[in-house]
């Protein structure tokens, strides 16, 4: 992995933006805490200051410059007060007492430095050549002049401090937040990565890959599982349409070369005109069997691509029973069947009137067309306690437990059905039409024959 | 008779066009939407067939043009798209009748026939009468030589139907779709079926046969030359 790469990541652009953001905080906290921390210190060394010129200020008042010299040296002497500076100057300019050197006069507060003599007393600065402090002067009633300094080097060391503390605190962040977002984006990449394998090795034609998981449960991991699972519904998709078209050349090879040998059989054979013609006839036939079968697939298509939806309304059900029985009811009794009917009268349910008689037509030429002499059929229409039941039932062989879900798939057709003309499209329309309206088909044992149930429970509103 | 045919097609006009000239029809021939728009609306015509998918304008958008403009000419659909949705579209902006590519010769004849010889809209009648069969349409009875003949409803309904086309054939799908409503194509002898049951009530005893079946095509009631 190229390390650009890991700088262009959406993980690690977030963590430089965040970064950022927090170095960008921190650094207002150390002003705030910079300049309040000084400020206070400041504070202090000026009241300590302003005490002890009010004291020098009584003693002048009580004793005079004498004495006020005198109490400068003595404080001197003491030591007490290593960082203190005093300079007192006589009317006349010159210094009288302290322990700083002469300066002008300045009334008022004044940063001040003077150059470092030897070892000198709190000298943590040993660094810099000049001492720092800050003073005030005050030109006394008789002209004459006091200046009483404090060192600064304690505010100087604590901001130093601070701003020091703060460094190291800063680098560190830098430092952890660069690392951190470095691995985020690592592992984010890495993830993604695997997912852009697995799609690449999806489109190379490994149909069956899948992008790992983690079992984490995290936005990546969710990604990964969703990913897979829309890839197990892409496969299922195109291995049933695989199935389909690969249904579709096989059945619709058989007749397009009973086709081609009966047109090659007739040229190389024929001796007549009739022949001829008798042929171009079966040719013909053929050819509208074939068509018919592209046209029911045609129409199942349709019917699942579910777009009629749309031109639902309400059907009556009830005459949609009635002109099937009509239209089959003769049909299977010239064929030695016996069909009985009962139609509840006024159902209705939601849905294509045009689709409907095609899958009770579907059922019942079924029931009609794969049965023997002698069979009887029931088709009725009643009331359940969901709702309408249609039944088509006959007494004839049934279709066994086992095919009984088969029976709807496309092209599936008994073995014993074989020698009966269709193309086994009937009932996988039958199951698009259901499934479109909602209905429920159940296969059962009519003990013996075959019962189908209709249950139009879903979208009845009669 | 002169039927305008508007089809882009160059292969399916030809088989049309020779095959409705054979059979001693008239034919305007147009290869799109526009110039068929305008021949349409130029010329008199006994039935135009019409194809829905042209380029330019589609036959959907003609028909509403030309029954807009109040010609009441039959128009007879072609398609390659199948499904209800687009029978019923097709009817809706005035077509007359509706079939699907690829069709047979003969069921597109036997459907320009029917709709150009259709009565007048206005009139209404209450008798039909073939040779020597009537049927009488507002107290539901069929009378042949004078012999009352009990019909199912079914039964009436499809000989109601032939003898509304006396004389013209009638294919197998145009019994299916306007006597028994079936948009498909049943697997059964649905229509054999009920033929041979009238044609036992009204046929049978009475020497002249009236109905005729055309092999593989249909079927036609007509009076004994």
């Amino acid at each position: 992995m190229r390390p650009n790469r890991i700088f262009r990541t959406t993980g690690f652009r977030l963590a430089a933006i965040y970064l950022g953001l927090f170095g960008l905080s921190v650094l207002i906290l150390l002003g705030v805490i910079y300049w309040i921390t000084s400020d206070a210190l400041r504070q202090q060394l000026s009241v300590t200051i302003e005490r002890e010129v009010a004291a020098l200020v009584e003693d002048h008042q009580s004793g005079g410059p004498s004495y006020m010299a005198a109490a400068i040296e003595q404080r001197l002497a003491s030591g007490q007060h290593p960082t203190t500076f005093y300079l007192l100057l006589g009317s006349d300019g010159r210094k009288i007492a302290g322990n700083l050197p002469s300066l002008s006069p300045r009334d008022g507060w004044q940063e001040l430095s003077i150059p470092r003599r030897g070892n000198d007393a709190g000298g943590d600065s040993e660094d810099s050549d000049e001492r720092q402090f800050l003073g005030l002067g005050t030109v006394l009633p008789d002209r004459a002049f006091l200046l009483v300094g404090e060192d600064t080097f304690r505010l100087v060391e604590v901001q130093e401090a601070i701003i020091r503390a703060f460094g190291w605190a800063f680098g560190v962040m830098v430092l952890l937040g660069a690392i951190g977002g470095g691995l985020l984006s690592l592992g984010f990449l890495r993830r993604i990565d695997a997912i852009n394998r697995t799609s690449r090795a999806i489109m190379e034609g490994r149909l069956a890959d899948r992008v790992p998981t983690r079992g984490t449960d995290d936005e990546l991991d969710r990604l990964a599982r969703n990913l897979n699972e829309m890839l197990d519904q892409v496969q299922a998709l195109m291995e049933s349409l695989r199935q389909v078209s690969n249904e579709i050349a096989h059945d619709l090879r058989t007749p397009l070369s009973h086709l081609r040998q009966r047109l090659e059989g007739v040229r190389r054979e024929a001796r007549c005109m009739e022949d001829y013609e008798g042929v171009v006839d079966q040719a013909v036939a053929d050819t509208d069997a074939i068509l018919k079968t592209f046209t029911a697939l045609l129409r199942i298509a349709q019917i699942e691509a579910g777009t009629r939806k749309t031109a639902f309304s309400t059907v009556d059900l009830s005459s949609v029973f009635q002109s099937i029985a009509d239209a089959y009811a003769v049909v299977a009794e010239d064929r030695g069947q016996t069909f009985a009917t009962s139609i509840e009268p006024n159902v209705s349910v939601w849905g294509d009137r045009d689709l409907l008689m095609q899958m009770l037509a579907n059922l019942v030429e079924n029931a009609i067309r794969h049965t023997p002499e002698g069979t009887q059929i029931n088709f009725s229409l009643k009331f359940g306690n969901e709702g309408p039941i249609g039944i088509i039932a006959d007494s004839g062989p049934g279709i066994p437990a086992e095919a009984r879900e088969k029976v709807f798939q496309r092209f599936f057709r008994l073995e014993r059905s074989r020698g009966i003309a269709g193309n086994g499209l009937g009932l996988s329309l039958v199951a698009a039409v259901a499934d479109i309206h909602g209905f429920a088909i159940t296969l059962a044992d009519n003990e013996p024959g075959l019962m189908v149930r209709l249950d139009f429970a879903p979208g009845a509103c009669g | 008779m002169k039927i305008l045919l508007i089809e882009d097609d160059p292969e399916t006009a030809v088989y049309v066009a020779n095959g409705l000239k054979e059979h001693g029809h008239t034919i305007d021939h147009a290869l799109n939407g526009r110039d068929g728009l305008f021949l349409a609306a130029g010329e008199f015509y006994d039935v135009m067939i019409v194809d829905r998918m042209l380029p330019g304008l589609d036959g959907i958008a003609i028909v509403k043009t030309i029954r807009g403009a109040g010609i009441m000419t039959p128009v007879l659909f072609l398609t390659t798209l199948d499904g209800i949705d687009d029978r019923v579209e097709g009817l809706e902006v005035g077509g007359d009748d509706y079939l699907t590519k690829p069709f047979a010769f003969a069921e597109l004849l036997a459907r320009v026939n029917a709709l150009g010889r259709r009565p007048p809209i206005a009139t209404v009648e209450t008798t039909l009468r073939v040779a020597d069969l009537e049927m009488d349409l507002l107290k539901r009875k069929v009378v042949r030589a004078g012999r009352r003949i009990d019909l199912q409803p079914q039964e009436f309904k499809l000989l109601e139907y032939l003898m509304r086309h006396a004389g013209r054939i009638v294919t197998r799908t145009m019994l299916l779709e306007n006597v028994w409503d079936f948009h498909f194509d049943p697997q059964t002898n649905v229509v054999e079926t009920h033929i041979s049951h009238i044609r036992s009530k009204i046929d049978r005893g009475f020497g002249v046969e009236l109905i005729h079946t055309v092999r593989g095509f249909g079927y036609c009631l007509r009076a004994p030359e």
